[in-house]
């Protein structure tokens, strides 16, 4: 198979699998209209890093059956992540993040599924309190305001 | 967030009403001489149980078994495990990530040679800046999102992680912090290895690549004038990565999805999550309610009650699973909060009691949706009720001498025999109609040829058929879509149809003649003739391929339906079987009957998986609703029971809403609907007089 060369957005090139480049869309469909010109594909949104940790994933995906769960509703059905996929978003944060827009700007829709459900891992089971901590996040709501929500979130049919 | 906690606060909700109760009557039983002799007979023969001659099991239907994913709660560890004090913590992850976005060239250590970035620091802001507004750009009202990237460029920051995470490592004394770096605590070696094992297996990746430039980098450092500490970073925890407790890795740099991430991501994620912790995510801050849309509530809300259908064929009546239509502005968060308010009411056993009146006789059959109730009686008519107020009835198919005067009615249910279950928090009996409205109801009376002269003993509909079986041996196949016009008869049997029904290729009906015919939905062909049981063929049930019958002589077949090959047996106790469900999935096959136990099968191994006890009389009919994880059944004892499908325990118990057997039960996300044989149909309507209930109608 061929291998074409990737430009990070830092200048950095590397040489991928041909296959493996293809589980991007983006990229995919730039090889297809540009042809098999040899030129380098320029992503001038990820950096080395980042784009390493995705060719990564791609290596180890680049033989998994075009994903019939395509749909939306399929999608959503489950946070469960495959065993190799939960080591691998074993990053800190801030990798996390960007591997998910990475994911995102490159169109690898399982990529940005797992992505997500990482994230969403994370949120499940905690309280509010928990989720500020987890994330580092200020809680600006007024106590008026908090206390309104949680009145709505807590309603309930009055026995 | 349990509902009871801020009763005070929604009293004003309360409809005045539900509090009422009938009026004790007195309780008389309805005539069940021909049938209880008939029954009683029976019983004398354990291996040849006939219901009785118009005894029959129901048309059921149940929804897709396949259970919600248990959430996985990966959160609560992180904080129980933290080495620190949480506050030691939040104040060091505030300052990381507080270093991180205002980061100089100073604060690059050492171990940015470990990272993976060289030339960073050199690349105009220019190029940042482009980076940040390329095709992630969707976010461009997103201040924060902006002001991030464009003074943030990411590689230099993931490097820059990869930087804090090193001097964690082998740390034995506190180091004081210095300028704006942060103090360094002694940790067991323990923290941030998983981020170092991530830095490792990047710096191994790229050592080669890296090896010509480490003079270069070496200059650059001394240029910094980097803490001497800091070169313990370079520190390889090898360790697998999944043996380190999320806190490590999660809690170093702690970042803010929402704000950081484009609304579209940041909606898919929350769209992961289960309903309460959707809620709870809506309490974190004002970003955060705000990305709480009611498009991620839609798919929460769905995620969480929506089950796929699991054959592939389509065997099954639409039934409502109370998911809401898919409108404009439609208050998803709100359908959740209804749902809960309901589920809860099922827990409770809190329902109203609705009977629809009219029956002359035995009602043998019901099925439903959300629009209509179909039942069919013993006094030969098939009745249309409306599934909602006023419930009132539609339509009546029948021959023209069972068009009497109107009985009327005794005690609509037994409160004695409520008094040891859950009695109705109300009652509604809405009026019989008068001689005149039974009239217009009625069909036109020129095609009596195409009624059926006997008892209604089963039916089924889905959206284009109807299809009936009687005592007059033969079935009726109706378009419902045309008014209920009667397309066809099916002749074959030698004896009452007692089960039928059908998907989308094969209409299949059983017999007290012992026999199960299979016949084409389309035209009518009686394609083959299932023979093998003793007794006669009480109930009937079809998923795919695989046909699950039951039978007085105690047995339940399978059978293929394409060979007519049994492929399968389940065996009862001692005693006849009355009713049988299959599940959607075709992996539990239930099975009732005289011996008072619900029969749990694994279709597959046909293993007795579990035996459900409770009723004191023989069971008539099941239903099984695997979305909602319930077992429904309906009993000689006059009782309509809930069970736990999971744990096989009784969850609720109706004893005596009627004032005679139960004959047929189905179940839906808000009601059971049970006939009897006192001639009345009953909603127990879980959902009456709950507010935003009407949101939940497909």
């Amino acid at each position: 198979m061929s291998s074409i060369t990737l430009t990070s957005s830092d200048g950095i090139e590397m040489s991928v699998d041909r296959t493996t480049a293809e589980r991007s869309v983006l990229i995919k469909n730039m090889l297809d209209d540009l042809g098999d010109s040899g030129d380098a594909v320029p992503l001038p949104n990820v950096n080395e890093a980042v784009l390493k940790k995705v060719i990564e994933w791609c290596e180890h995906h680049k033989n998994d059956p075009p994903s019939a769960s395509d749909d939306d509703d399929n999608r959503r059905k489950t946070t469960d992540i495959d065993e190799w996929d939960q080591k691998f978003m074993q990053v800190d944060q801030e990798m996390l993040f960007e591997i998910i827009l990475a994911a995102n700007y490159l169109d690898i829709k399982a990529l940005l599924d797992v992505g997500c459900k990482t994230v969403a891992n994370m949120i499940k089971g905690k309280s509010p309190e928990e989720i500020r901590k987890t994330f580092n996040i200020q809680n600006d709501f007024t106590p008026e305001e908090e206390d309104q929500i949680r009145r709505e979130n807590e309603w309930a049919e009055d026995r | 967030m349990s509902p009871r906690e801020n009763g005070t606060a929604t009293s004003a909700r309360r409809r005045p009403s539900l509090s009422f109760r009938p009026h004790p009557r007195t309780t008389t039983l309805t005539p069940i001489s021909k049938d209880s002799a008939c029954a009683l007979e029976a019983f004398r023969d354990p291996f040849q149980t006939e219901l009785c001659q118009e005894d029959h099991a129901p048309v059921v239907e149940e929804m897709d078994p396949f259970p919600n994913a248990v959430p996985r709660r990966r959160g609560a560890k992180s904080f129980s495990t933290l080495k620190h004090p949480m506050d030691g913590l939040v104040a060091l992850g505030r300052r990381w990530s507080v270093s991180l976005r205002h980061k100089s060239s100073k604060q690059n250590f050492a171990e940015n040679i470990s990272a993976d970035v060289e030339d960073q620091h050199h690349v105009p802001s220019s190029k940042h800046r482009r980076m940040a507004s390329g095709s992630w750009d969707a976010r461009s009202t997103k201040v924060a999102w902006q002001g991030c990237v464009n003074r943030r460029p990411s590689l230099n920051s993931v490097s820059a992680l990869h930087g804090f995470y090193a001097p964690t490592a082998p740390v034995p004394a506190p180091i004081p912090g210095r300028g704006q770096e942060p103090p360094v605590l002694p940790n067991n070696g323990f923290s941030g290895a998983a981020a170092r094992a991530a830095a490792a297996a990047q710096n191994e990746q790229m050592e080669i690549t890296r090896a010509a430039k480490v003079e270069r980098e070496s200059n650059k450092i001394l240029e910094m004038r980097v803490p001497q500490d800091s070169e313990s970073g370079i520190g390889i925890d090898l360790r697998d990565r999944s043996e380190v407790p999320e806190a490590e890795l999660y809690g170093l740099a702690r970042l803010d999805p929402v704000a950081l991430l484009p609304t579209e991501i940041s909606a898919h994620i929350l769209s992961y999550l289960n309903p309460p912790s959707l809620l709870n995510s809506e309490l974190v801050s004002r970003a955060w309610r705000e990305a709480s849309s009611p498009h991620v509530w839609k798919q929460v809300f769905r995620g969480a009650y929506e089950q796929r259908p699991a054959s592939e064929t389509k065997t099954k009546l639409k039934q409502s699973s109370g998911l809401g239509k898919t409108i404009l502005n439609q208050d998803w968060k709100k359908m959740f909060l209804v749902r809960r308010a309901l589920d809860q009411r099922w827990k409770d056993g809190k329902a109203a009691a609705i009977y629809l009146q009219g029956h002359e006789d035995s009602v043998y059959c019901s099925q439903f949706d959300e629009k209509k109730i179909i039942t069919g009686s013993r006094d030969r008519t098939i009745r249309v009720w409306d599934s909602q107020y006023p419930w009132a009835c539609q339509k009546i198919i029948g021959p023209s001498s069972s068009r009497g005067l109107p009985r009327r009615g005794g005690p609509v249910n037994s409160p004695t025999s409520q008094a040891t279950g859950s009695p109705p928090f109300m009652t509604i009996t809405p009026p019989w109609p008068t001689s005149a409205e039974k009239e217009e109801l009625s069909s036109p009376l020129d095609e009596d040829s195409l009624y059926h002269s006997a008892s209604i003993l089963c039916l089924q509909f889905d959206e284009e058929i109807m299809v009936t079986g009687s005592s007059d041996y033969t079935c009726i196949v109706y378009d419902i879509k045309n008014d209920y016009q009667p397309i066809r008869r099916l002749y074959g049997h030698q004896a009452g149809v007692l089960d039928v029904c059908f998907d989308d290729r094969y209409i299949v009906s059983c017999s007290k003649d012992a026999t199960i015919c299979v016949w084409d939905r389309h035209t009518g062909q009686l394609l083959r003739t299932l023979t093998g049981h003793l007794g006669p063929v009480n109930a009937v049930q079809l998923r795919g391929d695989l046909i699950v019958s039951a039978s007085g002589d105690g047995v339940a077949k399978m059978w293929n339906v394409t060979t007519g090959q049994c492929v399968k047996q389940f065996l009862s106790k001692d005693k006849g079987l009355a009713c049988v469900e299959f599940s959607d999935d075709g992996r539990t096959i239930l099975t009732g009957g005289n011996d008072r136990i619900i029969y749990q099968f694994d279709a597959n191994t046909g293993e007795l998986v579990n035996e459900l006890q409770g009723h004191a009389g023989l069971i008539r009919s099941l239903h099984l609703d695997s979305a909602n994880k319930r077992i429904v059944s309906g009993s000689y004892d006059m009782s309509v029971k809930v069970f736990d499908r999971d744990t096989g325990n009784l969850s609720l118990n109706f004893p005596g809403w009627t004032t005679s057997w139960m004959l047929s039960v189905q179940s839906d996300y808000r009601r059971i609907v049970a006939t009897s044989q006192d001639s009345r149909t009953v909603i127990i309507d879980f959902g009456y007089g709950l507010d935003g209930i009407e949101l939940l109608e497909e």
